[in-house]
This record gives C-alpha cells, structure tokens and sequence, in this order.
C-alpha cells in the first residue's frame, strides 16, 4: 500500500477526515428515499452544473480496478472492451448498491467502446447519451454541443418535473470554477520540492469532487488547502523523483500504478494528464453572458482528453503540465484496447520526446498477472532517471 | 547441457583494456531469471560465472548459487563484500549478513553487455519470459532507453520452448533443426496458443516421406515468428551498431540466424563470456561500484550488514 504522508503531527489528519466524509456522502446516495432522483454520468465532459442545478443527487460512475466485477462485466462484452467499461457494467450487473441506487444515467460519447458500454447499461437503468463532437475548435462543434445542452436540460426537467432556471445554471458555475479552482490549488502545492500529499492522496481527495455535494465539498476543501500549505515546505534528504502520470483514466479503487510507483519505488507523482487527477481542474468557465451557452463552450475547451482533435492538443497540454511542474519523467500508462489513448501513444510519446522529458509507456488492465513485469519496467525507468538525476545535482553542486 | 566455459582471467575478457569492474575483494552478481538463475564472482584479476535452474525458492537458488561460486574461486561467505541481485527473483531476495542491493535486469544487462562489448549501442535480451530491446550509452554502460514485450509470452523463450515441447524435439535442438529448413513454414500468429494450432496442422500437413525437413521448415517458421515480433521491439528504440544480443536465447544459433535476416543487421560476434550470463556480470560490475562506495546511491538504500 503506499505510504501517507506525515499528516502534519498533531490533531487528525485532514485527509482522512476528508475520507470519511466521501464515504459517509456514498453511503448517503444509496440510503437517501427523499424522492430526490439520483443519477450517474460517465465521463468528464458530463456537466455537473446542470446536474446540481436541477436538484438531482449526481456521482460520477468510475469504480474500477476490481477483477471479480470485470470479469461479470465480460458476460456483456468481447475480449478487447478495456477493463475500465468492464468494471463498469460489472458494477452494474454485480448489483453494486451506489450502481444499483441510479435512476438514471447520463453518458457522454467519449469513446466508442463506453458508448457501447452505455447502451448495455440501458438493460439496468435507462440511459442518455450525450454526443460529443470531437473536433472542438469549430463553430458547428460548438453550437451542436450547445444543443446537446438544451436537451440534456430538457431531460433533466422531465426526470425531476422541476424548471432548471439559467440562474441555477449560472450559481452553479460559480460554484464548480471556486471547487475547480481550490483542487487546482491544491494539486500546486505539489510543485513544492517537498510535496506535502502523494499522487495517490491527491487522486483520493479527487474522488469527492465526484461524490460529495459541491455546497459541503467547498469548505472541506479549502480547510484541506488551509492546512496542507501550511505543512513545513523545506526538503529535508534526498529530493524524491518527482513524475507525471498521463493516459487512460485511473479507476476510483485503481491504484496499481501508484503503489509500485511511490510505494514500492519511493517516487512521487506530482501532477496527472489524465482524467481522474487535476487535468479536469485547469480550466474555469465564463462568468458571463448565456450560462448554458458558458457551459457548453467551457467542457469543449477543458484541457482536452485524447478522444479529442487534433490530438497533438492533448499532447501538448500534457507537455506543458509536466514542464510546469518540473517532473523528471513521465509515466504514460494505458488501459489495454483503450482506444483513445492506446491508439495514442506514438503521438503522446513522440512529443516528450521532442520536449526532452524521459517517458515510459506501460499498458496495463486490473489484474495482478503482469505485476512483476511492470515494476521491473518501471523500476529500470526510475533507475534511469536517478542516473539523470544524480547527474544533473552533480552538475549544479559542481557549478 | 553444453558445458560452458566458467573461469576466466578478465585479461581474457577484455584484452588490454583498463578494467572498469576490477574488484580486490570478492562481490557477487546474482540473476535469478525465470527459468535458470545465473551467478558471476568477480575477484582480483579472475571472473567466476555458474547457473543452475531456477527453483521454487528464489532464496534457496540464490544460496546454492553462492555457495557454488564461492567453492569455485576459494573463498568462503564472509569473504564478500557486496551482492547484488537481479531477475524475476530479485525482490525476495534477503541478506542478513552480506551488504546488498537489487537492480533491475533492464540496468543489469546493459552494464553487463557493456563491459564486454565496449561499442554496444543496441542490445537485444531475449530471456525465458521476456524479451527487451535496450539503447545504451557506449561512454558509461547506461540505459538510454528500452522497451520491453508484453504480458505475452510471444518472441520469448517461453515461446520457443512450447513450441519445442509440441515438435516433441529438445530445445537445445530446436535451434540446430532450424537452421536446416529449406522452406521455412508461413506461421503467422504470434500468439503461443494460436500458434500451437497453426503449428499442428503443419505437422499434419507436412511432407510424410520427409518428415525431417517438414520439422525443420516448422521449427524456422517459429524462429521467423519470433524474430517478427522482436523487430517491432526493436522499431522502436532503433537499431545502432554494436548490436549484440544477450540472455538465454542468445545461444540458440537458429535464433541468431534468423534474427539477424529480419533484421537486416548483424550482431556483434560472440564475448568470451556466455551472453546468458549478461545480467549477472552486470550486477557483480554494480556490485563492485557499491562495495567501493556503498553509500553513494541512496536509492534504493543499501542494506548494510547487521551481524
């Protein structure tokens, strides 16, 4: 398991307060009979604003990393769906109580394999999909996307029986871009020498922006800020290797990669070009104007995942990320078939390349199998890089 | 097995050239690899090498490798100053008693390979479970870049060894058959289970009144398969001579062979020392770094001698 954090000695670790209140926000979706209706949204470019603004109870569907509920999912599935789909409907039809709980479920085209994925979900609970134009700097992407918008709200009216009013819209853009903007913050507090939170306490304090309501996610989460900057900053011992973890989305529950990275290796993953770290918290939305119209042109122009074009847009946002957190390497880790990224990599490993940070690419799924071959991979990688490492020092003690 | 050469005066090794792993006091290298476990002692002027196959305790193979090589150069266990280990078997490796480190097989070969081909750039490994391509730099013995196969037993040993297995030949001679094909057979499939399939209906198809040169288009066939599959390795990290391959399949002369054709390169000639022992002479080079200053590389730390 990896190691936390020095929670800071004295009085109870944020974190785990923070923990607790995650779970605690779970188990209040399954138990809640308030007639409130609960949905579930697949993907980042599902807009939560529109969501909380219609009143419903709204969680992001990303469980994974679990075999036994991928292999129920393969009763619906070919052998090359990835495993994070597998998981999915495997929640769904191994009647997990949060999957179970769902009324309704919303499912942006990401990719083609969980557009398939969605309509079997549609034999548990009724599903919309929501259509996605992938090429996002035209006009007609745009406004297709701002119709999509005026339906999904439209849908959401119907489901609730409630009137979503642009002024719900508009306090819940507010809203989301303080929460965006606090976990943004956050995150930079990795940029520190001396991180005060590892890759995979961030990943987990993610997870409540996905399942905690956003009114009592706010405070938490600037209480959290609050007392991990204040953390004593000044590096004591040998810098640990800081690396950016990029590709396919990492599962609520999914944190192979992250166990051999800081807690069998003692590396640090600082920042993350993925779905499930702080890409999603890059960007802000307008402020002003049409605030359906704000919505849809803000997911379009959030920091782009790869089932977007052109692709060299990811790739270089990815680059910028690492540069700006100064990593020493780059983990680029894909789920197998993973059709976005998987197909992606040559562009994605092409372009550290060319910006000079060393990359690893590492496909992987959740099973345990090829546990040893990935940790000697990325152990030998991180070898390389304290070579590089101990070089660079050198170099700068000797100048 | 054939006996391999096992002692050697590093002058033998490495000629004239100034000893970059010279070690006064003994140090040793493990690479416990799936499927056989390979040992080099380093000690003044002379390098040991020995390997046994690899046992269900790694800890156990470890010690009867230890306990081999120290009898060879007449020393005992107290006698060395550093071990450092490598291979699948790595991680369970412990010392109570004797300073030591793990290093990846990655790092491993590439140093090993180094100190006997001083102009290597490009290495193949291709071991029992898996096979890698690794960029080095010819100045220092470090890994620039490497890529690894999958979770796949495809272009392995593994590979060749089932497909031995089902040829009912010995793997030692699946290699010597090979290079006796006139027509190697199309096998297309570089999965081990469909190419099993693909593999028996050749069997059932091939000549009856021949059947030596029907095994021996097969065997190349599954040679060609291979080789397919470490080329698309080796496209992505390139190809710059001194191209030498390493690991235990280095020394199935069918393998080099075809290898060499797909790849439309050719591969250093052979080191005096075995190539399977690549990994375990590159551990004992770390090992006689560390044992001169075991305290530079904090990461993973050394473990020091309590006792």
């Amino acid at each position: 398991m990896t190691q936390p954090s020095n929670p800071g000695g004295k009085g109870e670790d944020p974190l785990a307060a923070l923990q607790a209140v995650i779970a605690r926000e779970k188990q209040a979706f399954i138990d809640a009979k308030d007639g409130r209706k609960k949905i579930g949204y697949l993907c980042n470019y599902a807009p939560q604003e529109l969501f909380n603004a219609a009143g419903v109870r709204h969680v992001r569907l990303f469980k994974g990393g679990d075999t036994d509920v991928v292999s129920i999912g393969e009763r619906f599935t070919q052998s090359v769906f990835c495993d994070f789909t597998k998981a999915c409907l495997g929640s769904f039809s191994g009647n997990d109580p949060l999957y179970k709980a769902l009324d309704r479920v919303y499912a942006a085209h990401s990719c083609n394999t969980i557009k398939r994925v969605s309509e079997i979900i549609n034999q548990f609970v009724p599903v919309k999909l929501l259509s996605l134009p992938k090429l996002r700097a035209l006009q007609s992407s745009r406004d297709f996307f701002h119709e999509e918008f005026i339906d999904l709200r439209k849908d959401l009216e119907k489901l609730t029986g409630n009137k979503i009013t642009d002024e719900a819209i508009q306090e819940n853009i507010v809203l989301y871009n303080k929460l965006r903007h606090i976990l943004k913050k956050i995150s930079e507090l990795r940029k520190r020498a001396n991180p005060p939170i590892t890759g995979a306490e961030y990943l987990d304090l993610v997870t409540g922006f996905y399942y905690i309501d956003p009114k009592l996610a706010l405070p938490l989460y600037e209480d959290l800020y609050a007392k991990l900057a204040a953390k004593e900053s000044a590096l004591t011992g040998e810098r640990p290797l800081r690396l950016m973890m990029a590709g396919s989305v990492v599962a609520d529950g999914d944190r192979r990669m992250l166990d051999i990275l800081e807690g069998e290796l003692g590396s640090r993953v600082v920042v993350e070009a993925h779905c499930t770290g702080v890409r999603p918290f890059l960007h802000s939305l307008r402020e002003n104007g049409d605030p359906l119209r704000a919505l849809s042109d803000g997911y379009l122009d959030q920091a782009p995942c790869a089932k977007m074009r052109p692709l060299s847009d990811s790739s270089e946002s990815a680059g910028r990320l690492a540069q700006e957190y100064s990593v020493d390497g780059i983990i680029y880790v894909y789920l197998k078939f993973c059709i976005c990224y998987g197909v992606g990599t040559k562009e994605f490993m092409t372009h550290f390349q060319k910006i000079g940070i060393p990359a690893l690419e590492v496909s992987s799924d959740y099973s345990e199998s090829d546990h040893g071959q990935i940790k000697t991979r990325v152990e030998a990688f991180i070898e390389m890089l304290n070579e590089r490492k101990d070089n660079l020092d050198e170099q700068y003690i000797g100048a | 097995m054939t006996q391999i050469k096992d002692a050697f005066k590093l002058s033998e090794i490495i000629g004239e050239r100034a000893p970059k792993f010279r070690s006064e006091h003994p140090v040793l290298g493990l690479d416990l690899g799936s499927r056989a476990s390979k040992a080099v002692l380093l000690h003044k002027d002379f390098l040991y090498a020995t390997q046994i196959p690899t046992g269900y305790s790694m800890q156990e193979t470890a010690d009867e490798l230890l306990e081999k090589l120290t009898q060879k150069a007449g020393v005992t266990r107290q006698d060395l100053r550093y071990i450092v280990g490598t291979g699948y078997g790595r991680i369970t490796l412990k010392y109570d008693d004797i300073a030591y480190k793990v290093v990846t097989e990655i790092t491993c070969h590439a140093m090993g390979s180094h100190v006997l081909y001083p102009k290597a750039r490009t290495i193949i490994d291709i071991g029992g479970q898996d096979s890698k391509a690794i960029k080095v730099d010819p100045e220092s013995g470090k890994v620039v870049e490497f890529v690894m196969n999958d979770k796949c037993a495809a272009g392995t040993g593994r590979f060749l060894e089932k497909a031995a297995q089902l040829l009912g030949i010995d793997l030692a001679a699946l290699g010597q058959y090979s290079l006796k094909a006139t027509d190697p057979s199309p096998i297309s499939s570089q999965c081990v289970v469909f190419a099993e399939s693909e593999m028996i209906s050749l069997r059932a198809r091939g000549k009856q009144d021949n059947p030596e040169e029907s095994l021996a288009n097969i065997a190349a066939g599954i040679h060609y398969s291979s080789a397919r599959r470490v080329k698309n390795l080796l496209g992505r990290v390139g190809i710059d001579s001194d191209l030498v391959f390493s690991g235990g399949v280095s020394n199935n002369p069918g393998m080099w062979k075809v290898l060499e054709d797909v790849l439309g390169a050719k591969f250093a000639p052979p080191a005096p020392v075995d190539m399977i022992f690549a990994g375990a002479l590159g551990a004992s080079v770390f090992a006689s770094r560390y044992a001169s200053k075991p305290v530079h590389h904090a990461h993973p730390k050394p473990v020091l001698a309590t006792a």
